[in-house]
């Protein structure tokens, strides 16, 4: 007996975001951090704190910590995104 | 009834289960074919179109409709006279409340815990007896894991993808309880959470596994509840201090002895937001003590307030036993509780 059966998926992706334009460089910039404020990112983030500065001469990481970590950067936190040359954020545990 | 999902052809019931699992598309226990026929039937029965938009996760922007629920209700072998539960209880996940995305791909690895009310328990056959947590009836079992394959195929909640989840456990297979209405005189926990008085309803969760609890060796209340409190102070030590929905099941056995002593849902709720509590330094005797720091002194409920808890009046005639079931983690995914086939809460029509 042949069956006819349906895809279950979504089948359409949403639409990603688009990345901003990659600076040519770190030096002299801004880069903030955005932590989901787990224990195990403050090690981390203390270490690419020193490394961009150390090595690539960034001059400004301005580090912040969303108030959920299971939930989007809250808002005043993305509002703050525009004032940065670039952003570190990503799955931390 | 047009529907808009791509359309496969596999030669017989064998082929069906490989395709489904070979694109990942099951939770590894064989599904039924979900045949347009019968996606159309759930669709029909809940007079719901297949375009419908019950609603988008915010995200990651996905969106959810009818048809493509219905699809996984099929294959979860839901009836159609179980789909209004799903798509009552899947509008309720994607209430902004319960955070459906951090819920599902959390490395906390919690489940979709759902507590049925009102009169569609009986219609669709689901029983809040015996084995009220396992395998008791069909459709407790569908409608739980309708939900899961939901998750899995609309929002790619699959292990190692978007499901982060360390352990998991069992109840993500299906995790679905009706409250046992008839055998009680408390209120039902839809009511208590502010359903209309004869209205079907569900609550869901994102719930940890059960703590089963036993203590048939008294029948004053405050013993009884006691020990429900007490392992919920085990749950704030040996997990997270957060507090959040906790449920507690109670089965006849003592819940008879509550109700026998004139104790409702409320003042049960009021007695084990007193009692279900720590001080944090009790973390340093479960080997945590690099997080009490200087602040071994401050206490820590599990429950913000009494109506955090949810009482649900559950489980087989004989028996000692209770349950309490966790929060993933605190309140950042909170308990939605939604009528079925009714808006409880519209505006009234004018004129």
């Amino acid at each position: 007996m042949t069956f006819h059966v349906l895809d279950p998926t979504n089948e359409s992706t949403p639409p990603l975001g688009q990345l901003a334009p990659r600076p040519g460089s770190l030096r002299g910039k801004t880069v903030g951090f955005i932590s989901n404020g787990k224990e195990g990112t403050k090690g981390f983030f203390a270490h690419l704190d020193r490394m961009l500065r150390e090595d690539y001469g960034v001059a400004n990481v301005i580090f912040r910590t969303k108030s959920n970590y299971s939930a989007p950067a809250d808002g005043y936190i993305t509002g703050e995104i525009a004032n940065w040359d670039a952003v570190i954020t990503g799955i931390g545990d | 009834m047009q529907l808009a999902s791509k359309t496969y052809t596999a030669e017989d019931i064998g082929a069906v289960q490989e395709l489904y699992h070979a694109n990942g598309w099951t939770d590894g226990l064989p599904i039924v074919p979900p045949t347009p026929a019968a996606v159309e039937a759930c669709l029909e029965w809940a007079m719901t179109p297949p375009d419908f938009l019950i609603g988008i996760e915010p995200v990651r922007a996905q969106p959810v409709t009818a048809e493509k629920l219905a699809i996984n209700a099929v294959m979860a072998g839901c009836l159609p006279m179980h789909f209004p539960v799903v798509l009552t209880a899947f509008t309720a996940m994607l209430d902004e409340r319960f955070l459906m995305h951090g819920a599902t791909a959390s490395t906390g690895g919690c489940a979709v815990f759902v507590v049925l009310n009102g009169p569609i328990r009986r219609e669709i056959g689901a029983s809040g007896s015996f084995n009220a947590l396992g395998n008791s009836d069909r459709a407790t079992a569908v409608i739980g894991r309708a939900l899961r394959l939901a998750l899995i195929n609309i929002m790619q909640v699959r292990p190692g993808e978007i499901d982060r989840s360390t352990l998991g456990h069992p109840g993500k297979f299906s995790y679905c309880v009706a409250e046992d209405e008839e055998d009680t005189t408390w209120q039902p926990l839809a009511q208590f959470r502010g359903m209309p008085e004869g209205a079907s309803a569900v609550t869901v969760m994102a719930a940890q596994a059960p703590r089963q609890i036993m203590n048939e060796w008294t029948t004053e209340p405050k013993e009884i509840l006691e020990t429900f409190a007490a392992e919920m102070r085990a749950n704030l030590r040996h997990y997270s201090l957060r507090a959040g929905n906790y449920a507690i099941i109670v089965p006849k056995q003592l819940r008879e002895h509550l109700q026998a002593a004139g104790w409702t849902k409320t003042d049960i709720a009021e007695f084990i937001h007193e009692r279900a509590r720590i001080p944090r330094r009790e973390w340093a005797d479960v080997g945590k003590s690099a997080v009490v720091r200087d602040r071994g002194d401050s206490i820590y409920s599990a429950l913000e307030s009494p109506d955090h808890l949810l009482v649900v009046a559950a489980g087989g005639p004989a028996g000692g036993f209770g349950a309490i079931i966790p929060p993933w983690l605190g309140h950042k995914s909170q308990a939605v509780t939604m009528a079925i086939g009714a808006c409880v809460d519209c505006e009234p029509s004018k004129g």
